[in-house]
């Protein structure tokens, strides 16, 4: 079912292509500048670009993968529609009272991310449930009306956002209310709670809805210009947007719940390296990313990565987590910290260097790039270190400047504190590299993961210079660096599969929990997911089914999720839930209560078949001339000096061939920097493994 | 030592945050398995480490306030009993004496030192609030410290390795829920232990033989960081006093800051007695709070650890309620140590004045107890925040909590776990303290009793009394209520709401900042927009035609 595909990230400077032919191996690359104020031109000549190229016909392409980094933007720059909000009497200023909590103890000036929808866009509604989904008070139909008018009339609303309390127990007055305004308003975008994330919490529920309506409008828009231009050079294969999750959906999906397309980009890479621990079976795995403005670390177990349900986006104060909207979206769950190439180095008031979180960007950019950049970052000391290749960066398409680097490094650091140029930017390398180990030591430890027995796959520009020696730091072993690593995220995508996910409330005892009654409940989430995947052309006995249950000790506030065995009968599913909850609840406290058991929630994600693994490397046909291009003066400090580095050519590279430490490996958008005692190999899939020395 | 000479900025820079990351680490560890919900959601603990004098160079970056400063104290008060050089591999010494840690006994400290091969290089020390510790249970109840649970001497839990059985024993017979305290208590060793596991091998990487030449120099640059913000404030002796509600009495608290140079001096003289219910603060406690408040005008993103304490010295006379001693009882010490934040912010105002925020509204604590619907017993506690007080440039933040900070309950997760139905969470329009910068607005909170049983209500509410002053001539923010149905209730006390009863919480604002002619016309207006004024409060609270 997957043949000729191609995968499009748009990223804040380049526009990444990765097409792949699952059948044959085949795999191609290209690289072209985004197009801010239209993206989807950049895309829609790459698209041509790419398949002239290749000589490949553009209806032979069976199906485009897009990432897209619109409503990150959008909710950071304020750029959605103007959304009303419907909710419940008694409850229209949940947005201004907030969370009631202060993220930062230390700093009495904080602020929060205002709410998307003002006040006046607000209306209450006569209507109340409660937890049960019991009708407390009817829904006035003549007052939501009243109301409905009055906001797209006199406030001229684009899209609206239906929000009721416990509305997750029982869709039916935000459905009556969704059915009343498209009656009324016909080309109104209608978001409802409980179909955007139909579980309790009504803050960040509601924040969730509220941002879906927010980008409809500009999702649907974006998506219709992209068909049509797809279309009209000859498209007529299928279209898939992927979600932060993971997953891939389909263009109809996404403009149902555009709010899920939010960190899409980051996904891609993570799927690769979920993809490389399936295929050679390693349990315990980081995904480890370091792009422009922050790195990124994700955890995959046995093939899985990591999920979360709750994501914060669109930070208001200082990069602060906290100050930003808090979502409800199935997201990877990432370590993310402000250290990417472009972070600014400076000595703070304890006279220590600080790197990130605040960044140059890519305009200006790192001092290095010559744009008039004064900052000095971590590109700039990673080029004066001699990690960089001046004259090599993206593949010789972007000169850089040394001089200007250490210019700047001098005046930031080296005369504040009196100290020499390389020791100045050695500091910024490995202050950096200790910031992002300090970021996933914590993150893993929080998660129960041991990391000192797992494996890193570096991806990103910049992931390659610095995992060694961040593995070396948290004495994770072997690192495996994917060929590709800077366009990753746009290759990445071709692993993924169609999928889609629900979360749903249900508190119950698990004692009078009947079968049926969980057969119900199964059941009804399953069709729901199963749906939107049937709706995306995806055949019924493709589908797999994953459901897990938050379970809990009763009175305990904190959930563990257990996987439901599907191939057992319901009465043995039950039968089995409190040996499967014990033990996972064993692995975190390392003990089990005598206490009843209850439910909170259900997850079920409906997933499609994976494509077949293949990476970007491999070259088996490669030339067998000497991999080695020369040496660079580059400093190692386990040498205490600088030493003429070996520089080798990734492309020459063949698999069986293995390289030693110190040594750069480089190909276009990325260098692989192996450190004293590490010994790289490359292997059948053109993956460089490094074994780390101790 | 020259410690210039020989760790460098790169160096201090990298073993410093390692260090802190190990006791990151700890803590994370620590909450993830922890049982008690404070920990959980509250950052209710800390992991230390200190080097093998007993200083303190790094401390967990994420907990709360009372735990600033006070380790250290405890550390002295187990090396007095047991001397640094009588301990060997394997002990484990414990604590939980509000006296020498965070003023209750929830809190149990549980220190191990680190030896490379037979010589001591330092300690670790993991300090968490325990899901419970007997007595009276975590209120204000209490009229004596021996109704507030098991206090246990300093002891050793572990010696050479080996459990001390009869420890646990006592613990075990005390305290309600058994396996969820002792599993805190091991989970709190198994941190001090993987803590001194990790420093060792930072110091075989970094091919160290003691702490103390890092030590000198995390200790040294933080004391430098202090002073030199110290330095930029004017000097002058500062003199305040705020009236709190004690349980029916009303107390002062009395202070008067001394800065000068690079120094400061907080002394509590002229602050009245204890009374005779928990709400009592032992020393540890103000001097933790002090310390906070302090770092928050002065330094706040420096890392903790004793360095950060040298350039500050405070005093509060013996037997005050900021100085409690046994037999007063503490299990509720925030109560009242929640207004030395305020108390020191608004006294240095005048000094600092851009770094200052108004006093708060502070945070609103009603424990409810009765049955669900269904008839099983319930016991529930609500937090809701009064509004934030207004700073230089920047209007207060509405429903915000000061000084303390547990966050709300979702009602769709409040109503199911009580029976009561909320039918109105509403911001409370002109309660925010008039000012330049208005102090952020309270809240109105309704609910109704719909378990069909009477429910008891305990508040420890404050600010029913003493509003949240402004500053600088900004004006003071509405004061907090109780009602039910339409009779007003006291703020600290118990009462029945009955069946198809009706609780109104209405929430104080927060003090404004700045002289409220200066709000502009255009200001007042988005005020009145944005549900924080009524035109009538606009034309009360401002002047403002409309």
């Amino acid at each position: 079912m997957y043949g000729m595909r191609l995968g499009v990230d748009i990223g804040g400077t380049f526009t990444d292509f990765a097409m792949a032919d699952a059948n044959r191996g085949w795999t191609a690359v290209h690289k072209r500048l985004t197009t801010p104020d239209e993206p989807s031109r950049a895309v829609i000549e790459g698209v041509r670009a790419i398949c002239s190229e290749n000589t490949i016909a553009i209806p032979d392409l069976a199906e485009i993968v897009h990432g897209t980094t619109l409503i990150t933007n959008a909710l950071i720059e304020r750029r959605g529609a103007r959304t009303g909000m419907l909710v419940t009497k008694g409850f229209r200023d949940t947005f201004d009272i907030g969370q009631e909590q202060r993220y930062d103890l230390y700093d009495l000036r904080i602020q929060f991310a205002p709410p998307l929808v003002e006040r006046r866009c607000r209306a209450e509604v006569i209507e109340r449930l409660d937890h049960e989904g019991n009708v407390l008070v009817e829904l006035d139909e003549d007052d939501l009306r009243t109301s409905i008018v009055r906001l797209v009339e006199d406030e001229k609303i684009e899209a609206l956002a239906i929000c009721f309390l416990h509305s997750y127990a029982n869709p039916q007055h935000e459905s009556r209310a969704a059915e009343i305004a498209r009656e009324l308003y016909p080309n109104l975008f209608v978001s409802t709670s409980a179909d955007v994330f139909p579980y309790a919490r009504e803050y960040e529920r509601w924040t969730t809805t509220c941002a879906n309506a927010y980008s409809q409008p500009m999702v649907d828009a974006y998506l219709r210009k992209l068909e049509d231009g797809l279309a009209a050079i000859g498209f007529t294969g299928n279209l898939s947007i992927i979600a932060s999750g993971g997953g891939l959906m389909s263009p109809s999906m996404a403009r149902r719940y555009p709010v899920r397309l939010l960190e899409s980009g980051p996904a891609a890479g993570v799927i690769m390296a979920a993809r490389i621990a399936e295929e050679l079976k390693i349990d315990g795995l980081i995904a480890f990313d370091l792009g422009g403005t922050t790195a990124k670390g994700a955890l995959v177990r046995n093939g899985e990565p990591f999920k979360k349900y709750t994501f914060e986006a669109a930070h208001a104060y200082k990069h602060k987590t906290g100050s930003g909207l808090q979502l409800q979206i199935p997201v990877i769950d990432m370590a993310e910290i402000g250290s990417g190439g472009g972070s600014i180095a400076g000595v703070d008031e304890l006279g220590l260097i600080r790197v990130g979180p605040r960044s140059a960007s890519s305009s200006p950019g790192p001092a290095c790039y010559g744009l008039g950049g004064e900052y000095a970052t971590l590109t700039d000391a990673n080029l004066t270190l001699g990690y960089l290749d001046a004259g090599f960066f993206l593949g010789g398409k972007m000169k850089l400047e040394p001089t200007l680097a250490s210019e700047a490094i001098e005046g930031v650091i080296g005369q504040k504190l009196g100290m020499e140029l390389l020791r100045a930017a050695w500091g910024i390398h490995d202050i950096a590299n200790e910031d992002i180990s300090r970021a996933f030591r914590m993150h893993a430890t929080e998660r129960g993961f041991d990391y000192r027995r797992s494996t890193m796959v570096a991806t990103g520009g910049g992931g390659p210079i610095h995992a060694a020696r961040i593995a070396r730091k948290l004495k994770v072993p072997r690192v495996i660096y994917p060929a590709g690593a800077g366009v990753m995220s746009a290759f990445g995508m071709l692993l993924g599969a169609a999928s889609f996910e629900v979360v749903r409330s249900h508190s119950q005892p698990l004692e009078t929990l009947e079968p049926s009654k969980l057969g119900d409940l199964l059941a009804d989430a399953a069709d729901e997911v199963r749906k939107h995947l049937l709706t995306a052309g995806i055949a019924a006995e493709a589908i797999e089914l994953d459901c897990r249950l938050d379970m809990r000790y009763r009175g305990q506030g904190y959930d563990i999720e257990v996987r439901l065995p599907m191939h057992l009968s319901l009465e043995e599913q039950l039968k089995v839930l409190p040996a499967l909850f014990e033990e996972a609840y064993r692995e975190v406290f390392h003990t089990t209560l005598e206490q009843p058991l209850e439910i909170t929630g259900l997850k079920a994600e409906a997933r499609a078949p994976k494509p077949g693994f293949m990476t970007l490397g491999g070259r088996a046909d490669a030339t067998p001339e000497s991999a080695l291009k020369g040496t660079r003066k580059a400093y190692f400090p386990l040498a205490g000096r600088i030493v003429d580095c070996p520089v080798y050519d990734r492309y020459l590279l063949r698999p069986g061939e293995t390289v030693d430490g110190p040594c750069l490996v480089e190909e276009r958008e990325s260098t692989c920097l192996l450190d004293f005692g590490d010994r790289g190999t490359v292997d059948t899939y053109g993956n460089l493994v490094a074994e780390i020395g101790v | 030592m020259n410690t210039q000479r020989t760790i460098d900025a790169v160096d201090l820079s990298i073993m410093w945050n390692r260090l802190i990351s190990i006791t990151d680490e700890g803590a994370a560890a620590l909450v993830r398995t922890s049982f008690s919900t404070l920990v959980r959601e509250g950052y209710d603990l800390t992991v230390l480490i200190f080097d093998a004098a007993g200083r303190m160079i790094a401390q967990s970056a994420k907990c709360i306030p009372v735990f600033i400063g006070t380790a250290p104290t405890t550390l002295s008060h187990m090396l007095r009993k047991y001397p640094a050089d009588t301990l060997v591999p394997g002990d484990v010494v414990i604590s939980n004496d509000p006296m020498y840690g965070t003023g209750h006994m929830f809190d149990l400290a549980v220190m191990r030192p680190i030896f490379d091969n037979e010589l001591l290089v330092g300690f670790s020390m993991g300090i968490t609030h325990l899901p419970d510790i007997g007595g009276m249970g975590f209120s204000v109840s209490a009229t004596e410290i021996y109704h507030e649970g098991l206090r246990l001497p300093i002891c050793k839990l572990y010696k050479a390795g080996m459990l001390d059985h009869d420890v646990i024993e006592l613990i075990e017979l005390n305290v309600r829920v058994p396996e969820q305290v002792t599993g805190d208590i091991f989970a709190s060793v198994s941190c001090t232990e993987v803590v001194a596991r990790h420093v060792l091998e930072f110091m075989r990487e970094y091919q160290l033989d003691s702490l103390t030449e890092l030590a000198d120099a995390i200790l040294t640059s933080t004391d430098d960081a202090v002073r030199s913000a110290l330095r930029a404030m004017p000097d002058g002796v500062f003199r305040n006093e705020v009236q709190v509600e004690a349980l029916g009495e009303v107390r002062k608290l009395v202070c008067a800051i001394n800065k000068t140079g690079d120094t400061i001096e907080v002394d509590f003289e002229g602050t009245g007695p204890c009374v005779g219910a928990g709400i009592n603060v032992p020393f540890p406690y103000t001097r933790a709070m002090v310390l906070y408040a302090i770092k928050c005008l002065t330094s706040p993103n420096i890392p903790n650890n004793e360095g950060a304490m040298r350039a500050i010295e405070v005093k509060a006379p013996l037997g005050s309620i900021l100085n409690a001693i046994p037999p007063s009882p503490s299990a509720g010490r925030h109560a009242i140590g929640h207004f030395i934040f305020p108390l020191i912010t608004d006294t240095l105002a005048e000094i600092v004045p851009d770094r200052v925020a108004a006093s708060s509204g502070l945070l609103d604590i009603v424990t409810l107890q009765g049955f669900r619907r269904d008839g099983s017993p319930m016991a529930a506690t609500y937090f809701c925040a009064g509004g934030f007080g207004g700073a230089e440039g920047l209007d207060g933040h509405p429903t915000l909590p000061g000084s303390s900070n547990m966050g709300r309950t979702p009602i769709e997760v409040f109503e199911p776990l009580t029976g009561l139905t909320v039918l109105e969470k509403s911001l409370r329009p002109d309660s925010g303290g008039p000012g330049r910068y208005p102090g952020g607005a309270g809240q109105t909170i309704v609910m109704r009793n719909d378990t069909g049983y009477p429910m008891r209500v305990y508040a420890m509410a404050n600010r029913t009394l003493f509003p949240a002053d402004g500053v600088f001539e900004g004006k003071a923010g509405a004061v907090r209520e109780h009602w039910v149905d339409g009779e007003k209730m006291s703020g600290q006390g118990a009462y029945t709401l009955a069946p198809g009863q009706h609780l109104k919480l209405l929430q104080p604002g927060g003090g404004g900042f700045g002289d409220p002619a200066l709000r502009t016309s255009a200001q007042i207006e988005q005020d009145i927009e944005r549900g924080f004024l009524t035109p009538e409060g606009a034309k009360s609270l401002y002047s403002h035609a409309g």
